[in-house]
């Protein structure tokens, strides 16, 4: 059984979240070192890799997700993701990116900040990058995402410390918007259409970022309209998604 | 939506998705393309590793290594570690006497408790170092390239070239192995590859071959070992189907092998990797072991006052009560269902359990002529087979429900090859004796 997170004060809880292959494991054995604990997720046989992370005397806990490549429900490992950020609602996701593979790893990314999460971004394995003749603009990436962006080089423990002091500090400080995508006109009328009726379901609106679940729907997801299907009277919102995928037209 | 666009909804806002990462990176990220397109280190590596005629023996080679690198340097450890355990048993026994403790206590502790869990704790250096050098070879890049290189192979069986090293190590010992399906990120390939891991002969079956087969099979025993192996690997590759077929219908999920670029390991990241797999298997199957360990004990002294081990223990009445149920396989005698159960603690229990019985130290030339009294040949065989198949160890057992973390999955294991080991060992017993064999 686990122990419950009995967190000391000021003590918060940051979740590991990245593509398999980003570094990931690495990031988080320099934060947590010997301080882990592995078990499973509950009822599946999906590994469950917790830490603590000591800074200036404070504990924090450290969270590793299951390395995915989206936050669709393509995989149990995504399921685990989704739904730990959704419920459990971690103070600080570190968004391990690979900086030689930017543009694969950043989809994950776009998907963390459309689900309204706190993001820090710790660009990894810079050094590997530099070595393929890939530059990046770092402080246009922070700008355009509107989230802290940390270069860093986990096998060489470089940007830990100002990758814990940005976890921190965003975690105490959040706040920021949740990115907006914006989406085709189509969608955009469809996405705001759906949002209406979302709004009038007390329960969704609780335990969901509004727009993201309005995306989430017109995704037609099967796993998650299966959650939604699960709050009383949300038939009329299931059939208007019906709709709206179907095409107006019929 | 769907016909303004002619597009599904999903693919329309990935795309659009996409599109604004597309952006983001024309925006941020610029590429150097040198004058000549080089080939990055990772790829000339590749050209080797994975080609297709030099994959193969490199990648035999590698494995061969890794198991050299194992037992060459952990055989040592172990002859230690069981010099360690006899001197503490003795020491801890004489110590007893000395204060005077009854004698059922002494058996407990000194049998039971340093014996048995003694037994498994041997193992330790050999899964620590096999942990390191499959850490090491994971965290630099080359095990995924392995899995690619068996990925084909590995298709015939329906599964994924991921499952191959677990099996591969199931052939040392099934509770690693086990661990090491954790590698499989689909959840159909890594109940299936658990659920047959068994069936690789791991090398704690290998004294029950040594001692049937040498009693029975003179200049041919190597060849009769080496086909229970054979019968091993063929059923996993049948009960793989089966499961396929009958247990995960359409829960196969598509899956890109990724072929992450090699990276030098770091000698911290490789260590914690070890130790958590490793720790892993001491708390648990230990716990486990130690708690079965004293059970087998109490059954074998139980009633107070009996010779331990005899038909009038517990674990005598106990055989007796199963052996009609192995009768029909050849070996209906409570001596081999007390072993059988016994075995559960650890297959080569197996022997050790018959030595008790029949009143031989654990040398297997002792035994040898006892065996040849109440086994034949071809009921021996079928006694190989049984030991192969049957319920995996309590380690092994403790590393299934660790894993699945479903008691039920753990009940299938054990009920499935019971069932199995009992089917295969009549039916070679059955067969050998309308052939005329017997």
């Amino acid at each position: 059984m686990e122990a419950a997170p009995n967190l000391q004060p000021g003590g918060i809880v940051i979740a590991l979240a990245g593509n398999p292959n980003s570094g990931k494991t690495s990031i988080f054995n320099n934060l947590t070192g010997a301080r882990q604990h592995v078990g499973n997720w509950p009822g599946v046989t999906v590994e469950k890799k917790e830490g603590r992370l000591i800074y200036d005397g404070i504990s924090h806990q450290v969270v590793d997700l299951p390395g995915t490549y989206s936050m669709g429900a393509f995989s149990e490992d995504e399921i685990i993701a989704r739904n730990y950020i959704l419920k459990e609602k971690p103070d600080v996701i570190i968004n391990v990116v690979d900086a030689s593979n930017i543009e694969r790893n950043l989809y994950l990314t776009v998907q963390l900040l459309e689900m309204g999460a706190n993001v820090v971004v710790a660009l990894n394995m810079m050094d590997e990058a530099e070595s393929r003749h890939i530059s990046i603009d770092v402080a246009r990436l922070s700008e355009i995402l509107g989230i802290p962006v940390i270069p860093t080089v986990a096998t060489r423990k470089q940007g830990m410390k100002e990758l814990i002091t940005g976890a921190l500090n965003a975690a105490r400080n959040p706040g920021q918007q949740p990115l907006k995508i914006t989406y085709q006109r189509e969608v955009e009328e469809e996405v705001a259409a759906l949002e209406t009726v979302i709004a009038s379901h007390a329960g969704l609106m609780r335990d969901y970022p509004l727009r993201w679940l309005a995306v989430k729907l017109l995704e037609e997801d099967e796993r998650f309209l299966e959650e939604v299907r699960r709050y009383p009277g949300t038939a009329d919102l299931l059939a208007r998604r019906e709709k709206v995928s179907a095409g107006c037209g019929n | 939506m769907r016909e303004l666009t002619g597009e599904e909804p999903e693919i329309l806002l990935a795309d659009q998705r996409y599109g604004f990462i597309g952006g983001l990176v024309k925006e941020t990220v610029k590429r150097r393309t040198g004058v000549e397109q080089r080939l990055s280190l990772t790829d000339k590596i590749d050209r080797i590793v994975t080609n297709r005629y030099l994959g193969l023996p490199i990648f035999l080679f590698s494995m061969w290594a890794v198991f050299q690198f194992t037992f060459k340097l952990g055989d040592p450890m172990v002859g230690w570690i069981e010099t360690f355990f006899k001197w503490l048993g003795e020491v801890v026994g004489k110590g007893l006497s000395a204060i005077g403790a009854p004698e059922i206590i002494n058996s407990l502790i000194v049998d039971g408790i340093i014996g048995g869990v003694g037994a498994v704790l041997v193992f330790i250096p050999l899964i620590f170092l096999l942990f390191l050098a499959i850490s090491f070879l994971e965290d630099s890049g080359y095990m995924a390239r392995a899995a690619y290189i068996m990925d084909r192979f590995m298709h015939a069986l329906g599964l994924h070239g991921k499952s191959f090293m677990p099996m591969l190590i199931g052939f040392g010992c099934n509770v690693p192995a086990i661990l090491a399906t954790r590698t499989l990120e689909n959840k159909r390939d890594r109940l299936i590859t658990i659920l047959i891991n068994p069936l690789m002969s791991c090398t704690a079956r290998l004294p029950v071959y040594v001692l049937f087969a040498g009693a029975f099979f003179g200049a041919r025993q190597g060849l009769v070992v080496f086909s229970i192996y054979l019968l091993g690997i063929v059923l996993a590759i049948i009960m793989g189907k089966v499961f396929q077929t009958f247990l995960f219908k359409g829960e196969a999920a598509p899956f890109v092998m990724e072929l992450p670029p090699y990276r030098m390991p770091t000698l911290r990241g490789t260590l914690i990797h070890m130790w958590e797999r490793g720790s892993a298997f001491l708390r648990k199957a230990g716990t486990i072991i130690f708690s079965v360990v004293i059970l087998i004990w109490l059954l074998s002294v139980l009633p107070w006052g009996v010779e331990p081990g005899s038909k009038e223990s517990l674990i005598g009445h106990l055989g007796a009560i199963f052996a009609p149920v192995f009768a029909p396989a050849g070996f209906g005698t409570w001596e081999a269902a007390a072993a059988l159960i016994f075995g559960l603690l650890a297959k080569e229990v197996v022997v050790s359990t018959l030595g008790v019985i029949y009143g031989v130290g654990e040398e297997a030339e002792s035994l040898i002529p006892i065996i040849q009294q109440h086994w034949t040949p071809l009921s021996a065989y079928a006694f190989m087979a049984m030991c192969l198949i049957y319920i995996p160890c309590a380690a092994t057992i403790g590393a299934i429900k660790r894993e699945t973390n479903s008691w039920k999955w753990t009940a299938f294991a054990i009920g499935y090859s019971l069932i199995l080991g009992w089917l295969v060992a009549v039916i070679i017993y059955q067969g050998g004796r309308l052939l005329g064999l017997g």
